[in-house]
């Protein structure tokens, strides 16, 4: 009976609710931004690194300014870089996307790790603001509206980036790159230029997820914050079936899964956490097995486009 | 004033001037110094075979391929086309066959993808159902373009390109999956837009009868280089083919490659011919049976619908139809690529294991598919190799492959077909459309089929290699094969075929001996009016 | 399409016939840029790290001693930099197998993970002599590895899951089974004491440990024959043989192959599960190659297997070139376990392997892309 009252502890415990919005934001920072990278049709598992070289920009911003806002823009700045790299390489280069994913990952560890070791930047956490009324409300108030305002970014974020690609010209033509590259292409579209910029987007969202992390979370630069958490993003977008709600959706349920991991032990239960972390994975390879036939990814996903190759 | 007279009359200022226009490709030249010009309220045919440089031509007026030499001036104006889009600004938009729609998108999102201006959905779903109103090309602009049929789908793509109200419009071989009926509206519609509106229209062909119907005047292209340049009231039927082969012609004995309905029709000797040919046929045992044959597309679609028919030994069967009506999925059925959701094959009386890769070329059937880079041939590896595609162990030993006999058995397919090659060691790729044409035949022809499946064998080919292709195909059905010949050219079904089945929206809606066909009953078939 | 097609390949085909005959050469002329873009790029991508390092304080000249002390120049160094190119290069054979047939598995770090947990499972159970031990554990781990892959194969073939994102997914899901096995005493845990307060595993019997070659001061594991065997066989097998040729033609035309008679179920399905087999035997190797530590650890992968997957990459899947960038990985690797003992970060190390992959990418790209953009010759 024990699984039973741990459950129970766990769901009316307030505290994990509050864990799992932070969690759940971390994920869906990323995860929005890789979706509309994938739309774009670019499976970017460089996602990683910009989350781990945002996490750092924020962390040296933090330290050279004190000032939050400089520190946003430099833990922005320094995803829209790696996504930049990665953007040119595979979409102008047309080298490998995962090649150049596999390395950028590699490069941000290194990277990030080495300075930190050199420069130990000093990070101002960013203190928690509780929206007035909507704090209030029953069961989620304190989860959603009693946090670091970075958080709150996230809100707005999400049906701006669903009306970017549903509803304007720009996310028309993501879509049909992602699609069908050779008829945007003839349409006059330059597909490798909105792939690139889909990427840019990426990078921006996980700079923006790295900076929470750092400034909203952690109070320090630790690489251990993100280590995987953006493959658990791309993992959320799958599960979500390329659709806007179902990234989010999946990005709370694996944010969630994140919350108990660390809330068990915490409530004195005592929990296998390797099979917990193992869920998000096995989550997205079951919806996969079950919505995989109808074929709802894009359908140049992970394609180069080059001119002339069909 | 637009000058609506056609060819009489004096001839407006030019909307579009081509001078001295160079493409080169390595040592070949695509384009060599072409001069043309494309003036408003007249429909420009222009003439040439494959490979002639009409295609590079028109895709350098669209910004899709930039020239090495000479120079575009658009209304008087010399300019730079970079790209579709700078070709777009400047008012030169193309219908493209079907390759610049997305299935995902809708109808109005297809429409507008591409356009530069501002962003408005009821706008712009409104524009694309006023479009279609005005030339009466109706498709509800609502519907996902995946659930189109390939005519309503070249609807979308007309509406496209007159929503950025063009002032030039370039048709590149527009009627290739339009039934004689659709064609005939589009005609209208293209008259429609010069003479109403003063457009300028140029429309690529390589088919004889269509230049000679819908244009007033015509440039023929041969060898990267224009030939000839007239007004259609002169021309003749005769004149035009001497001119794109390069050499005289026969309009009889070539008309399918040429394009030209009329001349076959009515040709007595050759009908009686055919017909004696499939009475001689029929008193064989059937080489190949599908019977009720479905097969599901996507959205649950059947693209086969309870097909059947039956080819003997020696006759070649001519399934005619407008491109879109389930023959892709014959195709594909018949080289185990597709499952049958129903119904079976038998290939001389054997059933045939429908879901086991290899098992139609085991049983016996030999196919050239439509798109042979899809299905037919493998373009990164070497010629050889492709010629030895299904059954690599005849030059192997002990599970490794020898390479001297590899290129023995290459060296003496090349010669007996005729295949030009730097080597048996070149890869595909580098050959051109005639020669890896010939490469898959080569191939499924020395395996000694029981049937041959010919799709489309000879589309984007010249004449002369669509010449060999027809004797070969005829070469086969007097060597025993039991031939099935696919294709959406009349001209092509007409001058092989000893019988001729019509497919239409997965079915077959008639079967007509050689006799009974002339091209409106044909006509009417195609369109799916059962006869 | 194929009218363009045509048109396009019409030029291109006559090009052939007149470039055919082209001399060795010209073929060097025209290698030469290339060559130059390569010694470019590498030279970029070193001075931008030397400007990294020296620009936060540190010294360039001595992280670059160190990385060539650590691999190549001190003693020993050879033998140390060679054992460590093994696993990646049985990695990258495997890796190249399944990029010949069309399939894009990224999951090699998972599969060797496992692999290398199923080899200590079996090494610290059965009794018996070294070469029995030896062979049945890596046994296990190829059968572990390609078990693994074979999930991925399975979800292709049955649900048409992509290979790229189940194997990539599964990767994570190997991670959290192994590290679950080090908490359970009948999996993977050490049955005498936790060490350093970490899960590790049963330490490994003096007979489950390669036998190493002793040349010129340097040790070498005996299973660099086995990879260099095993790169020898891939070659043979992929360009020679009837399977082989079935197998490149699956992965060049899918279509093509399947009407020719090759069943991609079988043949993909076997390419995946020997790739994923191969990571599973470097996990194996690398566990007993005595380099690696003596126990199976939760951090005992190390990149090896994505590392791996990018030689096979780098190498452009021929696995003859595999070998030599086999011996560049292993030599950054080794070079910066040196690094930190010079007061170095020694992630370092990692940012100048990252740098060189990706100068070793840019000038093919640049090249096919300046192809493209002026289509002079016809690729060979």
């Amino acid at each position: 009976m024990s699984g039973v009252g741990a459950l129970w502890d766990v769901a009316s415990s307030s505290i994990l609710y509050a864990s799992t919005a932070r969690l759940a934001g971390l994920l869906a920072f990323a995860a929005v931004g890789e979706w509309v990278a994938e739309k774009a049709g670019t499976l970017n598992i460089s996602i990683e690194s910009m989350m781990l070289t945002g996490a750092f920009g924020a962390a040296l911003g933090s330290d050279l300014s004190d000032n939050v806002v400089v520190a946003l823009a430099f833990g922005l700045f320094a995803g829209l870089a790696v996504a930049w790299v990665q953007a040119n390489l595979s979409h102008r280069l047309a080298a490998n996307q995962f090649v150049v994913g596999l390395t950028l990952n590699v490069l941000a560890v290194g990277l990030t790790a080495y300075l930190n070791a050199q420069l130990k930047p000093d990070v101002h956490r960013v203190g928690v603001w509780r929206v007035p009324v909507l704090a209030r409300i029953p069961l989620v108030g304190e989860a959603l509206f009693a946090q670091s305002w970075l958080l709150y970014l996230l809100y707005p974020l999400v049906p701006a980036l669903w009306w970017l690609v549903y509803r304007t010209r720009w996310g028309l033509e993501v879509r049909s790159v992602g699609e069908n590259p050779q008829a945007a292409d003839v349409s006059g579209i330059h597909v490798n230029r909105r792939r690139r910029q889909a990427v840019c987007v990426a990078g921006l969202c996980a700079g923006l997820s790295g900076s929470f992390l750092t400034l909203g979370l952690v109070g320090k630069f630790g690489a251990d914050g993100v280590s995987g958490r953006g493959f658990i993003a791309i993992a959320a977008v799958i599960f979500g079936g390329w659709t806007l709600r179902g990234t989010v959706i999946g990005a709370c349920v694996f944010g969630l899964f994140d919350a108990l991991r660390l809330a068990l032990p915490a409530l004195g239960h005592p929990v296998n956490t390797q099979l917990l972390n193992a869920l998000p994975y096995v989550m997205t390879l079951a919806t996969m097995l079950v919505l995989a036939r109808r074929g709802r990814q894009p359908g140049a996903l992970a394609r180069p486009f080059a001119r002339g190759l069909t | 004033m637009v000058d609506t007279s056609g060819a009489g009359g004096r001839p407006p200022a030019p909307s579009v001037r081509l001078d001295g226009i160079t493409k080169r490709y390595g040592a070949v030249v695509a384009c060599d110094g072409v001069d043309l010009e494309l003036r408003p309220g007249r429909i420009h045919g222009v003439l040439g075979e494959n490979g002639a440089g009409k295609s590079t031509l028109m895709k350098i007026l669209i910004g899709l391929v930039q020239p090495d030499e000479g120079s575009i001036a658009v209304g008087g104006q010399v300019v730079r086309i970079g790209d579709p889009t700078a070709a777009g600004q400047l008012g030169i938009a193309m219908v493209h066959q079907h390759y610049s729609l997305v299935d995902t998108l809708t109808v109005w999102e297809n429409v507008v993808l591409g356009d530069r201006a501002g962003f408005d959905r009821a706008h712009a779903r409104s524009r694309a159902a006023d479009i279609g109103e005005r030339y009466g090309l109706q498709v509800d602009p609502d519907a996902v373009v995946g659930d189109l049929t390939a005519g309503q789908r070249q609807r979308v793509e007309i509406i496209k390109c007159l929503r950025r109200e063009p002032t030039i419009i370039v048709f590149d071989e527009p009627t290739s999956v339009l039934t004689p009926a659709e064609s005939e509206q589009l005609f209208g519609v293209l008259r429609r837009v010069v003479s109403e509106e003063g457009r300028t229209v140029a429309l690529v062909s390589h088919k004889l009868d269509e230049i000679l119907h819908a244009t007033d005047e015509i440039t023929i292209m041969r060898g990267g280089r224009v030939v000839e340049r007239l007004a259609t009231a002169d021309a003749t039927a005769a004149r035009l083919a001497q001119d794109m082969v390069g050499r005289p012609v026969s309009l009889r004995s070539e008309a399918a490659a040429l394009g030209l309905v009329g001349e076959l029709a009515d040709d007595a000797a050759s009908v009686e011919q055919a017909d004696a040919h499939e009475r001689a046929a029929a008193e064989q045992p059937v080489a190949l049976r599908v019977e009720g044959a479905v097969v599901m597309g996507p959205h649950g679609r059947r693209l086969l619908d309870g097909l059947s028919l039956e080819v003997r030994p020696g006759e070649i069967l001519g399934l005619a139809g407008v491109e879109g009506n389930g023959q892709r999925a014959l195709v594909d059925a018949l080289s185990g690529l597709l499952p049958l959701a129903a119904g079976t094959v038998d290939v001389a009386g054997a059933r045939v294991a429908t879901e086991r890769p290899g098992a139609f070329h085991d049983a016996g059937v030999g196919i050239i598919p439509e798109d042979r880079h899809d299905s037919g041939c493998v373009l990164d590896m070497s010629v050889a190799e492709n010629l030895v595609l299904a059954h690599p162990s005849l030059v192997a030993a002990r599970g490794l492959v020898q390479r001297a006999r590899l290129l023995d058995h290459a060296r003496r397919l090349m010669a007996e077909f005729e295949i030009q090659a730097a080597s048996p060691d070149a890869p595909m790729r580098s050959l051109s459309g005639g020669n890896q044409q010939r490469v898959v035949l080569a191939r499924e022809l020395s395996a000694d089929p029981i049937v041959l499946v010919a799709a489309q064998p000879t589309r984007g080919l010249d004449v002369g290699a669509i010449e060999y292709m027809a004797a070969q195909l005829r070469r086969a059905a007097a060597a025993g094969v039991a031939v099935l010949l696919v294709s959406t050219e009349l001209e092509e079904i007409l001058s092989l075929a000893h019988r001729i089945c019509v497919i239409f929206d997965g079915r077959i809606v008639g079967e007509l001996a050689r006799h009974e066909a002339t091209p409106e009953r044909l006509g009417l078939l195609l369109g799916g009016v059962a006869a | 399409m194929s009218d363009r097609v045509a048109e396009a390949s019409a030029v291109v085909g006559s090009r052939a016939v007149a470039s055919g005959r082209a001399g060795a050469t010209e073929r060097v002329r025209a290698a030469l840029p290339l060559v130059g873009l390569y010694a470019a790029s590498v030279t970029v991508a070193l001075a931008l790290c030397a400007l990294l390092v020296s620009s936060t304080g540190g010294s360039a000249t001595r992280v670059f001693g160190a990385l060539l002390d650590g691999s190549v120049r001190s003693p020993g160094a050879w033998g140390l930099t060679v054992t460590t190119a093994v696993p990646l290069l049985i990695v990258a054979v495997g890796t190249i197998v399944a990029t010949k047939a069309g399939l894009v598995n990224i999951g090699q770090e998972g599969q060797l993970l496992l692999g290398a947990g199923a080899a200590a499972y079996v090494a610290t159970r059965l009794h018996g002599p070294g070469a029995v031990v030896l062979t049945v554990s890596f046994a296990a781990a190829v059968a572990v590895g390609a078990l693994w892959a074979g999930v991925a194969a399975v979800m292709k073939y049955t649900r048409a899951v992509p290979e790229v994102m189940s194997t990539l997914l599964l990767v994570f899901v190997a991670a959290n089974l192994t590290n679950f096995g080090l908490t359970r005493k009948w999996l993977l845990l050490s049955r005498a004491r936790v060490v350093n307060n970490t899960n590790s595993g049963q330490p490994l019997p003096a007979a489950a440990r390669l036998p190493k070659i002793h040349v010129f001061g340097n040790t070498i594991s005996w299973g660099v024959v086995l990879a260099l065997a095993l790169a020898g066989i891939a070659a043979v097998v992929v360009n020679r043989t009837v399977v082989g040729f079935r197998l490149r033609m699956l992965g060049l035309n899918a279509r093509t192959a399947r009407r020719a008679g090759v069943s991609a179920v079988t043949y993909g399905g076997a390419a995946l599960a020997v790739s994923g087999g191969m990571a599973g035997l470097a996990g194996g190797v690398w566990l007993t190659s005595g380099i690696a530590g003596d126990r199976f650890t939760a951090g005992i992968s190390s990149n090896l297997g994505w590392q791996g997957l990018l030689v096979a990459l780098l190498a452009r899947d021929q696995p003859a070139t595999a070998v030599p960038m086999a011996f560049v990985f292993a030599a950054l690797r080794t070079g910066s376990g040196f690094l930190s003992a010079t007061g170095v970060e020694r992630r370092i190390a990692d940012v100048v392997q990252a740098m060189l992959v990706l100068a070793l990418l840019v000038p093919p790209a640049v090249r096919a892309v300046q192809r493209r953009r002026a289509p002079k010759e016809v690729p060979a």
